[in-house]
C-alpha cells in the first residue's frame, strides 16, 4: 500500500507540491496565529506567577487584568475574608521606554510587602515607603538597561535614583521595575487603586474555599489560581482565543476545500486505475485508505513545512521595528501538535468525499472509463 | 473438456439475462452453460453478442437482471462480499493489461495480494515466484512502460494468479498482443489448466485463438447458439 501511495504521489509532483503547500500555509497561518496569541496569553498572565500566590484578585469582566481596578476598601475587605494569611495589593502599569521596549512593566508594592511577595533585594537596598523618586529595578531589567544602584532611571516624566537591585526568581518579574505603592498611584493618578491583589490563606484552609467565600462577599471580584483562570478573566485574551480558533476553523475548511477539489481531479483521472483495484478484490474500505493515506502523507509534509514557516514568519514579525517587544511569540508544543491536527484535519476532511467516490465506482463502468 | 471427471460442475449458467438500464438493450436473453472444473472454455461470437457481458457477470464484476450463477460455491446472486469472491476464487486478464504504470511489476503483482493473510515478506516471494513462472523473473523491477505488450500480458496473468484462484476470467486477452505473444500467452494458459488445475474461461473473437481451448462455445444475439450452428 505505501508504495502505492508514494508512487501516485510521485507520479503527480507538481500537483502534490500544490497541496502540501496549501496545507503549508493553512498550518502556518494558524500556527503562527496559535504561538503570538500564546506569548499574549503568557505575557499578560506572567505577573500572576510573581506574587507566589495561592490565588490573585482581579476586577470581574475586564479586557485586560491591567485594567483592573481594586481600591483601599475592597482591599482592606480581601484581607479580612476568613482564612487570608495574607493579601498584597500591587499597581501594575506599562511604561514606553525605547523602540526596543515599548511595554516596559512598572509594580507598585509597599516595601513592607516585598518579602510576602517574594521579592528578595540582591543588591543595594529596598525603597522608602513614601519616596518619590527612588526605585528597584529587576536584575534582568538592570542588565538590559545597563543601570547599576545609584544610577538614575528615567521612567514616568520623573527621575529616579536606581536604590536597589532585586530578584524575584520568575523571569517578567525580574525584567520589571518596583515603585513605592503611593508613587507609582501618584504618577499614573490613581490614587488608593491596586490592580490585582495577590492572597496567601492560612495553614489548613481551603484555597478553592477562600476563593468562594471572597467572590460571594465581592461579586464584583474574581478570583485566579491558575493561568488559564487568567486566561478566562481577561477578555481580551478570550476575544484573541475565539480569533484563533475562528481562523483555525476557516483554515481548515478553506484547506480542505483545496485538498479536497485536487484529489477529485486526481479521482477523475485515475478510474480506470480504482476500477481495475475493485475489480482484483480491492474492498471498499482498502480504496477509501488508499486515497486517505494519499492526502495525508501529503499533509505530513505540508504541517512540517508550514510549522517551519511559522518559524520564520514569526522570526520576521518580532524583528519589525513596529512590533519588536510588542510580539513574543511562544512556541509550545501545543502550538505543535495544533499545526499538526489542522494540518491532518484537512487531509482528511478534503480527502472523504473523493475517497467515497472512489470506494463506490461501479468496477465495469471504471474499468470502461478512458 | 474432463469428460472423465466426476466433481460438480465448476461453473453453472442458467437462465442468465442481462437488460441494462433503460431497458431497449437486452445484453443476454436467457443463457444456460456449464463448465467443468479445470475445463478450458473459449466464448466466442460476434462483436456485441454478449460475451463480455457473461463474463463480467461471471466474475460478479455486475449483476444478471435475471437467472442464477453458480462458481464454485459461490451462488453470484447471494454474494455478500463480492470483493473477497473476486479476491479469493477468480483471477481477471484484461484485453489492455490494466497494470498500474506507476509501479514495478513486482508491485503489480503484489497489490492484488493486499488483504490476504500471507506476511509481506511472503507475498513478495510468491510473487517473484509467479513472475519467474510467466517467463518474466529477470523483469521484476521494470514498470509497464518498460515492457513489450507481450510483456504486460504475462505480468497481468501472474497478477491473475496472484491470490491461487480457482478460476481465471479472461477477456480478449491476447486481442492487442502481435503473434509471437499471443503464442506466449496462450501456451501460458495452457500451462495453468495442466500444472494447477484452474479453470478457464477465456472470451475471443478470434477462431484460432479460441481453438486452443478444450471446448469454444459461440455466442450470438445474447444466447449460446447451438452446437454446429454457424460462428
Amino acid at each position: 500500500m505505501l508504495t502505492l501511495v508514494g508512487a501516485d504521489i510521485w507520479a503527480k509532483r507538481a500537483r502534490s507540491a500544490g497541496i502540501a503547500f496549501a496545507v503549508a500555509l493553512a498550518v502556518m497561518t494558524v500556527v503562527t496565529l496559535t504561538v503570538v496569541s500564546s506569548g499574549l496569553e503568557t505575557a499578560a498572565t506572567a505577573v500572576l506567577t510573581v506574587g507566589k500566590a495561592d490565588f490573585t484578585v482581579a476586577q470581574n469582566g475586564v479586557s485586560d487584568l491591567l485594567y483592573s481596578n481594586i481600591d483601599t476598601g475592597q482591599l482592606a475587605q480581601i484581607g479580612a475574608t476568613p482564612g487570608v494569611k495574607s493579601s498584597v495589593g500591587v499597581l501594575l502599569e506599562t511604561e514606553h521606554l525605547s523602540a526596543a521596549d515599548p511595554l516596559f512593566i512598572e509594580i507598585g508594592i509597599q516595601p513592607d510587602d516585598l518579602a510576602t511577595f517574594g521579592v528578595t533585594v540582591v543588591a543595594g537596598t529596598a525603597y522608602g515607603a513614601t519616596a518619590s523618586n527612588e526605585v528597584m529595578l529587576g536584575w534582568r531589567a538592570a542588565q538590559n538597561l545597563g543601570l547599576h544602584v545609584g544610577d538614575t532611571f528615567h521612567a514616568n516624566g520623573t527621575a529616579n535614583r536606581v536604590v536597589g537591585i532585586y530578584s524575584t526568581g520568575i523571569s517578567y518579574g525580574d525584567s520589571a521595575a518596583m515603585f513605592p505603592l503611593p508613587a507609582l498611584q501618584a504618577y499614573n493618578r490613581v490614587p488608593g487603586s491596586v490592580s490585582l491583589v495577590f492572597v496567601k490563606v492560612g495553614p489548613g484552609q481551603s484555597s478553592a474555599r477562600v476563593q468562594r467565600t471572597l467572590t460571594a462577599n465581592q461579586p464584583e471580584l474574581t478570583t485566579i489560581s491558575t493561568l488559564a483562570q487568567a486566561g478566562r478573566a481577561d477578555r481580551n485574551l478570550v476575544y484573541l482565543k475565539a480569533a484563533v480558533t475562528g481562523s483555525t476553523i476557516l483554515a481548515v475548511v478553506i484547506g480542505a476545500i483545496v485538498v479536497g477539489n485536487t484529489m477529485l481531479l486526481s479521482l477523475f483521472e485515475r478510474t480506470r486505475e480504482f476500477g481495475l483495484l475493485r475489480a482484483i478484490g480491492w474492498g471498499r474500505r482498502r480504496v477509501v485508505w488508499l486515497v486517505v493515506s494519499e492526502s495525508l502523507v501529503l499533509a505530513l509534509v505540508g504541517s512540517g513545512l508550514g510549522i517551519g514557516l511559522s518559524f520564520l514568519v514569526t522570526t520576521v514579525l518580532e524583528a519589525l521595528p513596529q512590533l519588536n517587544g510588542v510580539l513574543h511569540s511562544n512556541f509550545t508544543s501545543g502550538a505543535f501538535w495544533h499545526g499538526l491536527a489542522v494540518g491532518i484535519g484537512m487531509a482528511v476532511l478534503g480527502s472523504l468525499y473523493p475517497s467515497i467516490r472512489a470506494a463506490n465506482l461501479t468496477p465495469l463502468k471504471a474499468l470502461s472509463n478512458e | 473438456m474432463s469428460e472423465a471427471s466426476t466433481a460438480p460442475p465448476k461453473i453453472e449458467i442458467h437462465g442468465v439475462t442481462k437488460v441494462y438500464a433503460d431497458g431497449r438493450v437486452q445484453a443476454l436473453a436467457g443463457v444456460d452453460l456449464t463448465i467443468d472444473a479445470g475445463e478450458f472454455v473459449a466464448i466466442t461470437g460476434p462483436s456485441g453478442c454478449g460475451k463480455s457481458t457473461l463474463l463480467g457477470l461471471l466474475a460478479a464484476l455486475d449483476t444478471p437482471t435475471a437467472g442464477v450463477i453458480r462458481v464454485g460455491s459461490y451462488t453470484l446472486d447471494r454474494l455478500r462480499d463480492a470483493n473477497r469472491f473476486r479476491r479469493q476464487e477468480v483471477g481477471l486478464v484484461f484485453q489492455f493489461h490494466n497494470l498500474l504504470p506507476r509501479l514495478s511489476a513486482l508491485h503489480n503483482v503484489e497489490i492484488a495480494m493486499l488483504g490476504s493473510t500471507r506476511p509481506h515478506a511472503a507475498r513478495t516471494e510468491f510473487a517473484l515466484g509467479l513472475l519467474d513462472e510467466v517467463g518474466l523473473g529477470h523483469l521484476t523491477d521494470r514498470r509497464p512502460p518498460q515492457l513489450s505488450g507481450g510483456e504486460r500480458q504475462r505480468v497481468a496473468v501472474a497478477r491473475a494468479l496472484a491470490n491461487e484462484p480457482s478460476v481465471i476470467f479472461a477477456d480478449e486477452p491476447t486481442g492487442s498482443l502481435d503473434s509471437h505473444s499471443t503464442d506466449v500467452v496462450l501456451r501460458l494458459f495452457q500451462r495453468l489448466r495442466t500444472d494447477h488445475g484452474v479453470t478457464i474461461v477465456m472470451v475471443t473473437h478470434d477462431e484460432a485463438v479460441a481453438a486452443i481451448a478444450d471446448r469454444t462455445v459461440h455466442m450470438l444475439d445474447g444466447r449460446i447458439a447451438p452446437e454446429g450452428a454457424p460462428a
